[in-house]
C-alpha cells in the first residue's frame, strides 16, 4: 500500500541522513553569510557587489541571512529531524548510550526552542540617561517601574585606557519591589526576569540658545551630535565636549579623558559650512550669528540596554543538559570500551 | 615581552625544533631510544612553554588568555600536552613527525610575523573583565590541542592508506606508521574529546556574551565559524555511528573539521574582517 504524503515526509525526515544534509545545507548557508557583511542599507550592496548580485542579495535577504524566514524554517526542519530521528532510535533499543544521546538531542531542541522564544517574546529597548535622570520603563513596552541613573562612572587605567564602566541605578516600583545598585560591563542587574545592562556612554550638554527674536530654548544635547536651530534655514548647531583642554598649544586638544579643564566647541552650521564657533566653560555664552548660546553645564549620560527574555533561561537550561548528555554517553562509552 | 619570558618561549621553541629533528632521525633510522630521547626534549619544551605562560601571568598578573598571542602560545601549549598524553597512554609512533611541526608553525607565526603591539601585555578591557574569559579560552586551548592530535592521525591514516593503495607496503614510511586500524580509533578519540571541549567553549562564550552584551548569540563570523566546526565534527560522529564510515572517509572529515578549527581563529581573525574593513 502506497504511503500517505505526510507519513512519507515524517519517514524521510526521521532519517538520518535528512539531519545530516540539513546540517550541512546550514553549515554552508552560515558561512555564506560570514563572507557577505550583514545588515547594511541595500545601497551598500548595490554598491559593493554590482547591480545584479546586489539585487540577488537583497531579493534573497542574503544581507539579513540569519534572519530570514527561509533560514529559520530550516532550523525549524532540523528540529523536528532531530525530535524524529530520536523518538525512532528510542523505539528501538534503550541502553545509557541510548538515553544520553535522547538527553543531547533533545537539549538541542530546547536550546533552539529558547531561542526561538527570545527571537518571538524577547524585548529590549536602549535607554540613554544623563546623571540624575528618571524615566518609566513603562514608556518602553516593560512592566511599570521608575529607573533612575544616580552616577555614572568610568575608571581608567593609567594610560587612560578604560578598565570599567559603571553605573549606579534606581529601580523604583518594579512589580513591587525597590532595587538600589551599581551595574558594570559584565554585571547587569536582574530584576526577575528584567535584565540592565551597561552598554555604552558619552556627554551630555546642557544649553540655552537664544534666537534674535528673544525666543530661548533650553537643550540637552549628547556630545559629537547636532541640534536643528532652523530647519528652513539649514542652521544647525554642533556641539563637541573637550574634557582636558589643553591650553599650552595652539588647536583644540584634550590630554586626557578625565573632566580636568571642560570646555565645549560649539559650532553654527549653515548648508554644512561653519559660520562660527566659540570655545566655552560652563556658565559662560557666546554670540554666534544671530544666536546666543550659553552652556548651562554638562554631565555624564549612560548608555543602557533593558532586556526582558525568558527564552535564555530555556537556552541555558538546553546547554546544561547538551554538556551533562555528552559526560555520560563518554563515560559510559569508556565503560563499554574497557569491558570489551 | 619581559626577557624571562622571551627566554622560556626561546627556550620551548628551540626544544620543539630539537624534538621535530630527533623524531625524524629516530622514525627514519627505527630507533626507538632516540624516539624515546625525542619526549624527552618535547616535555623540556613543554615545561618551558609553560613556565613563558607562567611568567606573562605574573608579569600581566592576570592569566595569559586575551590576546592573540598569548593565545598561540597556550595553544602549542594545549597541543603539545595532548600530544604528551597520547604518547604516554596509546604509545602511537610517529605521531610527532606530522604533529610537532604545526606546533613550529604557530610558535614561529607568533615569534615572527606577529607585530610587537600584539605581544604587547595590555590591560584589559571592560567586556574582558569576567571569569567566562578564563573558561572560554582554556576550554578553547584544550579543545583545540586534542581536535590538532586528532588532525595529526587523520593525516598519518590517509598517509598510509595511499601507500597501502599504491602497494608500496615495503616502503619504510608505511611498515613504521602505526596500524590504520589503531590510527582511525584513537582519531575518533581525541575528536569526541575535542568535541566536548569544543561544545564548552561555545556554550561558555555565549553564557559570557549574554552576561557583558545581553545577547548570547549575534551570528558574528567568528561565533558562526566556531558553530560550523562544531557541526563538522557533529557530523563526523554520526555518519561514524550510524553509517560506520571508518577509515578514509572518516580521517578525511577529521581534517575538515581541522580546517575549519584553523580558518575560526586565523581566518576570521585576518581574512574576514580585512573583508568587513573596506565596508
Amino acid at each position: 500500500m502506497a504511503k500517505k504524503p505526510l507519513q512519507q515526509i515524517t519517514t524521510t525526515l526521521a532519517s538520518m541522513s535528512s539531519a545530516i544534509y540539513i546540517l550541512v545545507i546550514i553549515g554552508a548557508i552560515s558561512a555564506l553569510g560570514t563572507l557577505i557583511p550583514q545588515g547594511q542599507a541595500p545601497d551598500f550592496y548595490m554598491q559593493h557587489y554590482g547591480g545584479l548580485t546586489g539585487r540577488i542579495i537583497t531579493v534573497l535577504s542574503l544581507h539579513r541571512l540569519y534572519q530570514a524566514w527561509w533560514f529559520l524554517a530550516m532550523l525549524l526542519l532540523l528540529c523536528l529531524s532531530i525530535l524524529l530521528c530520536a523518538v525512532k532510535r528510542l523505539r528501538r533499543t534503550r541502553s545509557v548510550l541510548i538515553f544520553s544521546s535522547l538527553i543531547m538531542h533533545l537539549a538541542i531542541i530546547l536550546v533552539l526552542g529558547g531561542a526561538a522564544w527570545s527571537l518571538g517574546y524577547g524585548h529590549s529597548a536602549n535607554i540613554e540617561l544623563a546623571e540624575g535622570q528618571s524615566v518609566s520603563l513603562a514608556e518602553f513596552g516593560f512592566a511599570p517601574g521608575q529607573l533612575t541613573l544616580d552616577r555614572f562612572q568610568i575608571d581608567y587605567y593609567p594610560d587612560y585606557q578604560p578598565r570599567q564602566y559603571s553605573s549606579l541605578l534606581s529601580l523604583q516600583g518594579y512589580q513591587g519591589q525597590d532595587y538600589h545598585q551599581e551595574i558594570a560591563v559584565n554585571h547587569p542587574l536582574k530584576a526577575g526576569y528584567l535584565k540592565i545592562y551597561q552598554s555604552s556612554w558619552g556627554w551630555m550638554m546642557q544649553i540655552t540658545t537664544q534666537a534674535a527674536d528673544g525666543q530661548s530654548k533650553s537643550i540637552a544635547l549628547p556630545d559629537r551630535s547636532e541640534y536643528w536651530l532652523d530647519q528652513s534655514r539649514h542652521l544647525k548647531l554642533q556641539a563637541i565636549f573637550v574634557p582636558d583642554l589643553d591650553e599650552t598649544r595652539p588647536g583644540i586638544n584634550s590630554l586626557s579623558p578625565l573632566p580636568r579643564n571642560p570646555h565645549v566647541l560649539i559650532a553654527l552650521v549653515e548648508h554644512d559650512r561653519v559660520i562660527g564657533m566659540n570655545l566655552l566653560r560652563a556658565g559662560e555664552s557666546a554670540q554666534l550669528g544671530e544666536y546666543k548660546f550659553s552652556l548651562d553645564g554638562f554631565s555624564y549620560y549612560s548608555g543602557l540596554n533593558v532586556k526582558e527574555d525568558r527564552g535564555v533561561y530555556l537556552v541555558f537550561t538546553g546547554f546544561f543538559l547538551l554538556l551533562a548528555g555528552m559526560l555520560v554517553r563518554y563515560l559510559a562509552e569508556n565503560m563499554v570500551r574497557k569491558a570489551a | 615581552m619581559g626577557i624571562y619570558e622571551d627566554l622560556a618561549f626561546s627556550t620551548a621553541f628551540v626544544a620543539y625544533t630539537a624534538a621535530i629533528l630527533l623524531s625524524v632521525w629516530g622514525f627514519a633510522a627505527k630507533h626507538e631510544h632516540v624516539t624515546r630521547f625525542a619526549d624527552y626534549i618535547t616535555a623540556c619544551g613543554w615545561a618551558a612553554n609553560t613556565l613563558a605562560l607562567i611568567l606573562r601571568t605574573i608579569s600581566a598578573e592576570r592569566l595569559p588568555l586575551s590576546n592573540g598571542f598569548e593565545f598561540l602560545v597556550a595553544f602549542a601549549w594545549g597541543i603539545v600536552l595532548f600530544y604528551m598524553w597520547m604518547r604516554y597512554r596509546h604509545r602511537l609512533q610517529a605521531v610527532g613527525l606530522f604533529l610537532l611541526p604545526i606546533v613550529w608553525g604557530i610558535l614561529a607565526y607568533a615569534a615572527v610575523e606577529m607585530p610587537a603591539s600584539q605581544k604587547a601585555i595590555t590591560p584589559l578591557m571592560p567586556a574582558l573583565k569576567s571569569n567566562w574569559l578564563s573558561v572560554h579560552v582554556a576550554t578553547a586551548i584544550l579543545s583545540y590541542g586534542a581536535l590538532a592530535v586528532s588532525f595529526a592521525l587523520a593525516v598519518m591514516h590517509l598517509v598510509k592508506e595511499r601507500y597501502a593503495q599504491n602497494k608500496s607496503t615495503t616502503s619504510r614510511l608505511y611498515k613504521n606508521l602505526p596500524g590504520m586500524d589503531v590510527l582511525d580509533e584513537s582519531c575518533y578519540r581525541f575528536i569526541t574529546i575535542g568535541f566536548f571541549l569544543l561544545s564548552m567553549v561555545i556554550i561558555s562564550g555565549a553564557i559570557w556574551a549574554e552576561q557583558a552584551w545581553g545577547s548570547y548569540w549575534s551570528w558574528d563570523p567568528k561565533e558562526t565559524w566556531s558553530l560550523i566546526t562544531w557541526l563538522i565534527y557533529g557530523a563526523c560522529l554520526h555518519v561514524r555511528q550510524t553509517y560506520g564510515w571508518r577509515g578514509r572517509r572518516s580521517s578525511v572529515i577529521a581534517v575538515i573539521g581541522f580546517a575549519a578549527v584553523l580558518f575560526t581563529f586565523f581566518g576570521v581573525n585576518y581574512w574576514l574582517v580585512g573583508l568587513h574593513s573596506y565596508a
